[in-house]
Parts: C-alpha cells; sequence; structure tokens
C-alpha cells in the first residue's frame, strides 16, 4: 500500500467519524432531509467564499460556506413557522433556490475560478493526497487531512462536554428547556457542526458522499441498539468500515471512490434492515410467526383445559375439532410438549400441571392486561412481548 | 390560614403563529395544593404549563415563582409533560430517563455520578418500577412510562410540581399508585399542579381546581367552585357530575 493510498483511507475514514457523530443527533431528531439540504445549498458560500479567498482550504471560505449552512436552516424554520407548508416541503423550497444561485454564481464567472458544480457534489478523494500542507518548506500531509482532523477534533471535544445536554434535549426537548438548559443553543449547535463539517468535507469527498456519511451509518446503528453510547460507535464503525471497503471496491473496481463508499454504505444498511436481531424485516416476520403460533397454542391449551372428557382430548379428534390443518397442529402440539406443557398417553393429550399454571396465567393477562403478571414468561414467548 | 403563592400569573397572552391561545390569563397558586387543570382538548392547558416553565415566550404577560422569574427558581420547580410529547424509541433505558431530572442541579457540562444514580434508582423504587431500570424505554407499557415519567420529577426533589396528564393511559392501579404518592407530595408541604380530564374523580383527587379554555373561568377550592355552573362555562355543554358526599 502507498503512502498516498493510505493517506486516502485516512482522510476518508476521519470524515466518515466526523460525519457519524452529529448524523447519530439527526437521525434521532428525525431531521436527515435537513442533512441533504445543508449539503446543497452551501454551494453559493463556498463560490463567494472562493471569491474572496481564493483558496478551497481556507478556514474562513469553510465559515463562510458553513454559515449558508446555517442560513438555511433559519430559513427553513421560518417558512415552516408560518404554518403554509409542512417540513419537508419547506426544505424542498429552500435549497434548489440555494443550490442554483451557487450554479449560477458559478456559470458566470467560470472563466476566474477552476471550480465546478460536480467537484462540489462529488468530490475527488484520489487528489486529495496532492494537495500538500508546506510549512516552510516541510511537507506536513495532505491539507484535507488537517482541515477534517481539526473539524474532528472540535467535534468530538463538543460531544464530549454536551453530550448529556444533547441527550435530554433530543429526548425531551420540554424538559430540557424547563431545566435551563436552551434546546435552541443546542439545535443550531448541531446544525453549525453538520454546516462546518460537510463544508470541511466537501472538497475531499463531496457533498453527497458526507449525507450518505451522515445518515446510513446512523440509521444502521439505531436498528441494532437500545443505547445511545453505542449507537454512536456503531454508527462510527460502519461509517469507517464503509469507507475503507469502499476505497478498495473503487480500487478494485476502478471506479469512483465517493461512489464505491456510497454503495458499501447502501448495502450495509439494506443488509441491517434485513437482519437486524430485533427491528429487523425479518426478525419482525418471524415474531409476527411466532406470536401465530402461540395464539394458536394457547387456544388448544385453553381447549384442554375445558375439556375433561377423553375423545375431546384424542390427538384425531383434536384436528378436527379445533379445525386446523395437519401441519399447524402439529407445530402446536410439538411446541406445547417441547415446553412441557401437555403430556401423550395414548394418544390422549392432558395438560400437565405447568401447562395449567400458564394457561391460568396467560387468560388472567389478556382478561386484566397488567404486565407484572407475564414479566417471566415474556422471554419465553412473543406473545407477551407487546 | 393564609398560605404564600408558590405560583402567580399576571396577563399571561400566549399564541401560536399570531393566534392567542390563552387569553389575559391572571392566577395565584397558593403553597401546599393539590390542584387539577380541567379543560376540553385544545384548551391551552398544556401551553399554559409551558409558558409557566419558561417552554414557550408568552407575547404579554408574566409568571412568578416564589415572587421571582422562573429563570430564577428552575431548581425549584419540577416537570412531567405530556407522555406523547416524547418519542419512546429513543435509545435509552428507564434509569438513563430518570436520570435526566438530576440534569438541572447538575448545570451545563458536569456529569451526573454515583450521587445522582443512587437517587435516580431510589425514585424508581418510590414508583415501584426499580426492576426495570435496564428495561428500554419502548418496552415498557403505556402506564410504565408514565411512572417513569413521575420517578424523573421526583428525582428533581423540587418545590412546586407540574403534571401534564400523568394518568393518561393507566389502568386503576397504576392511577391510585400515582395519586397516592401525589397526595405524599402535598403531606410534604409541596405544591402539585395536575393536567387532569377524568371529571369524576376530581373532587376525590385534588383540593384544589382551575378551570381553563383559552380564558380561565374559575380558579379556588374544590369544595367551593366545582360544580355545573363553571363545569358548563368551561366545556360549552350542559355537564352534570355527580359531586359525592
Ligand atoms: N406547536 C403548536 N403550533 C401551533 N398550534 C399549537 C401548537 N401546540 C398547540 N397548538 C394549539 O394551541 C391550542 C392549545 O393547545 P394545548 O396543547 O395547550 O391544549 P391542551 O389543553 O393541552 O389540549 P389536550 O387536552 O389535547 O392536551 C390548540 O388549539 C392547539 O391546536
Ligand atoms: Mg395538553
Amino acid at each position: 500500500m502507498s503512502s498516498a493510498q493510505l493517506e486516502i483511507q485516512l482522510i476518508a475514514s476521519l470524515v466518515a467519524i466526523a460525519c457519524a457523530i452529529p448524523g447519530t443527533f439527526l437521525v434521532l431528531r428525525k431531521m436527515a432531509m435537513i442533512s441533504d439540504a445543508i449539503s446543497h445549498s452551501i454551494l453559493p458560500g463556498i463560490v463567494i467564499g472562493f471569491f474572496i479567498t481564493q483558496d478551497l482550504n481556507s478556514p474562513v471560505l469553510i465559515l463562510l460556506a458553513a454559515l449558508t449552512g446555517i442560513i438555511t436552516v433559519v430559513l427553513v424554520e421560518y417558512i415552516q413557522k408560518t404554518g403554509l407548508v409542512k417540513e419537508d416541503t419547506a426544505i424542498g423550497l429552500v435549497f434548489p433556490a440555494l443550490f442554483s444561485i451557487g450554479v449560477i454564481l458559478i456559470a458566470k464567472n467560470a472563466n476566474d475560478i477552476h471550480l465546478d458544480v460536480d467537484a462540489v457534489l462529488l468530490g475527488e478523494l484520489a487528489f486529495a493526497p496532492f494537495d500538500r500542507l508546506l510549512v516552510s518548506g516541510v511537507d506536513l500531509g495532505p491539507k484535507s487531512l488537517w482541515i477534517i482532523g481539526t473539524i474532528l477534533l472540535i467535534t468530538i471535544t463538543l460531544l464530549i462536554a454536551f453530550f448529556k445536554e444533547l441527550k435530554v434535549s433530543t429526548f425531551d426537548a420540554g424538559l430540557a428547556s424547563a431545566l435551563g438548559f436552551s434546546p435552541m443553543v443546542i439545535h443550531y449547535g448541531l446544525m453549525t457542526v453538520s454546516s462546518v463539517t460537510t463544508v470541511g468535507a466537501f472538497d475531499a469527498v463531496g457533498a453527497i458522499l458526507v449525507v450518505a456519511l451522515m445518515i446510513a451509518p446512523a440509521a444502521s446503528a439505531y436498528l441494532i441498539t437500545n443505547n445511545l453510547k453505542r449507537m454512536l460507535a456503531y454508527a462510527i464503525c460502519f461509517g469507517v468500515i464503509s469507507a475503507v471497503s469502499g476505497y478498495w471496491l473503487a480500487h478494485w473496481l476502478d471506479a469512483s471512490i465517493a461512489g464505491s463508499i456510497t454503495s458499501v454504505l447502501g448495502i450495509l444498511f439494506l443488509t441491517i434492515y434485513l437482519f437486524a436481531p430485533n427491528k429487523g424485516i425479518i426478525a419482525i416476520l418471524y415474531r409476527e410467526k411466532q406470536q401465530r403460533t402461540e395464539v394458536s397454542l394457547l387456544t388448544f391449551l385453553l381447549h384442554l383445559k375445558n375439556h375433561t372428557d377423553e375423545t375431546e382430548r384424542h390427538v384425531n379428534h383434536l384436528n378436527e375439532h379445533i379445525n386446523w390443518q395437519k401441519v399447524r397442529s402439529k407445530t402446536v402440539l410439538d411446541l406445547a410438549l417441547k415446553n412441557n406443557m401437555i403430556r401423550i398417553e395414548n394418544k390422549i393429550v392432558s395438560l400437565t400441571e405447568k401447562g395449567n399454571d400458564f394457561t391460568t396465567q396467560a387468560i388472567d393477562y389478556i382478561i386484566t392486561n397488567e404486565d407484572s403478571q407475564i414479566e417471566g414468561m415474556k422471554d419465553d414467548f412473543f406473545l407477551f412481548r407487546g | 390560614m393564609k398560605n404564600k403563592i408558590a405560583v402567580q400569573v399576571d396577563d399571561l397572552t400566549v399564541a401560536y403563529n399570531y393566534k392567542p391561545v390563552l387569553w389575559d390569563i391572571d392566577l395565584e397558586i397558593p403553597e401546599g395544593v393539590l390542584m387539577a387543570i380541567v379543560g376540553p382538548n385544545g384548551a391551552g392547558k398544556s401551553t399554559l404549563i409551558k409558558s409557566i416553565l419558561g417552554i414557550l415566550k408568552p407575547i404579554a404577560g408574566s409568571v412568578a415563582i416564589y415572587g421571582k422569574p422562573y429563570d430564577k427558581q428552575r431548581s425549584l420547580v419540577a416537570y412531567v409533560p405530556q407522555k406523547g410529547s416524547v418519542d419512546w424509541d429513543f435509545p435509552t433505558t428507564a434509569l438513563d430517563v430518570v436520570m435526566m431530572g438530576t440534569y438541572g442541579s447538575l448545570g451545563w457540562i458536569k456529569r451526573p455520578g454515583q450521587k445522582e444514580k443512587k437517587a435516580a434508582l431510589e425514585a424508581l423504587e418510590k414508583v415501584g418500577m426499580l426492576s426495570f431500570k435496564n428495561r428500554q424505554i419502548s418496552q415498557l407499557s403505556g402506564g410504565q412510562q408514565q411512572r417513569i415519567f413521575l420517578a424523573r420529577a421526583l428525582v428533581q426533589n423540587a418545590s412546586i410540581y407540574f403534571m401534564d396528564e400523568p394518568f393518561q393511559g393507566v389502568d386503576a392501579t397504576t392511577e391510585i399508585a400515582i395519586i397516592n404518592i401525589l397526595k405524599e407530595l402535598r403531606k410534604a408541604g409541596k405544591t402539585v399542579i395536575v393536567v387532569h380530564h377524568d371529571l369524576q374523580t376530581v373532587p376525590e383527587y385534588f383540593d384544589w381546581v382551575t378551570f381553563l379554555n383559552v380564558k380561565k373561568i374559575a380558579t379556588g377550592p374544590v369544595k367551593d367552585i366545582f360544580n355545573d355552573d363553571n363545569l358548563t362555562k368551561t366545556y360549552g355543554i350542559n355537564y352534570k357530575v355527580v359531586v359525592s358526599d
């Protein structure tokens, strides 16, 4: 691996981490769309900043462009507050307008600046190692690495300092406000960090990949954990894994790095969406199937409890009586046997003591809907997990 | 008996998008009462509480907590929002939600430690939810979520408690458990203000009541003002409740 390759992966990974942190909170605040808006509407800010500074990596340009991001947020909120349109509509109104101003500014001045819309949206990670930071002749590495490294450092410091404030204002803005943690301050803090990160990263990876890196890892992490700190950690891991494997995918396919990373992110999210243990599609389908079986089981046990004479409890009779298909009867019988709830002697089925208790408890629960009674049963049966 | 005034609201008008939803409210809540705020859906009950707590900015009027602005008295006040106002799929546990009640006394940046955790565990114990401390909040029933919110308010260890529909979606057992805790708070000299929808239970649970529907209709002791006249004025229809005793 050459040092340029290493540097590209390092830059991509740092961008991934810097995006995953604000991204986690954006996802939890259901504000994924706003990052898309910011990523497009920073364009005029970048162009104007470039007129002033003549340097795509200047901190002044980053701050100016980030300001356009904040203006976007303010405009969206203002339009939304009029009550005439919903938030997504407001976003859809604001960012194409700002983006097109940027496009016009570029077109009008095409001769003076070497900046094009593609470069802003897609970036070119492969070139990042060539633009180096030289201090009195000494090569300190790629400029992008320093920019994104600085932004990441600030982001992590803010995250550690204000973790509790971010958490409480995201979960319950009313309480946060009542406790004296202004949700407005935290909201605009988060928006500023998101904007600065987007601008800082666009030169290296492009605005589209920034959005993908903010939302996809956090959305994936959300599906597999119930703990905020772990969600942050998973989002960071997913981001870095996608960045590195996306890089190698691009290498093998000789394709765009940003495009490959975005594809990996998409595949990663899809995989988790399908296979996540609790919130994944397959888990949900499985749970629904189990719940159906368990309802049948309960019906069956109840039948046994209510009928004492043997003809009613004969295996063959059960098939016709409860009116189930062979397969279903067998699944239910097996489940009951596996849980030691029934006993079969000479093809006569009877409840065991455990089966009897279970039935009483379950019926009790269904009638009273009191949760405390069935705590122990939740682990074994999906039926009681709400 | 001349009690101190815990909460004083003067000429309060609150609007969303310039449309007033609370008009010129004057309200004095004496210290040590257990007060119900009643009124139909959309009457502005939640809005009143949010304005008292500085969550919403009124377009006119002022609020005082023991004679001073809310900003200066935060530590004296605890708040239970309406249950539907938060996202219960948020990745966190019951214990962590209760811990949030301690954030106010910590202030910015400082993190909760052992002392805060201990207080949170005690509050969970008090509402009978200790065994659920590590449960993810979406896996709690509606009544259990309500108890968690109550525990979070208890941990704030305040003098005045504002609760927005703490009985919403809870069963009879939980309702009794909650009201007993509220009565205990009153016994300890605290002031408790509760948005309440079940008119039948007002005389049994509360000693003070405020009727609200955009304007304040009446406020005072339940035994004096909880009558058909005020109910009719508040709800617009001819209301008859059976007030026992
Ligand atoms: N964020 C908001 N934006 C615009 N209007 C709002 C907002 N929140 C509440 N309102 C309106 O203000 C009025 C009062 O609302 P509020 O929530 O205070 O009523 P409430 O008495 O608490 O009702 P409920 O019994 O349904 O909880 C309603 O007409 C409501 O539609
Ligand atoms: Mg309300």
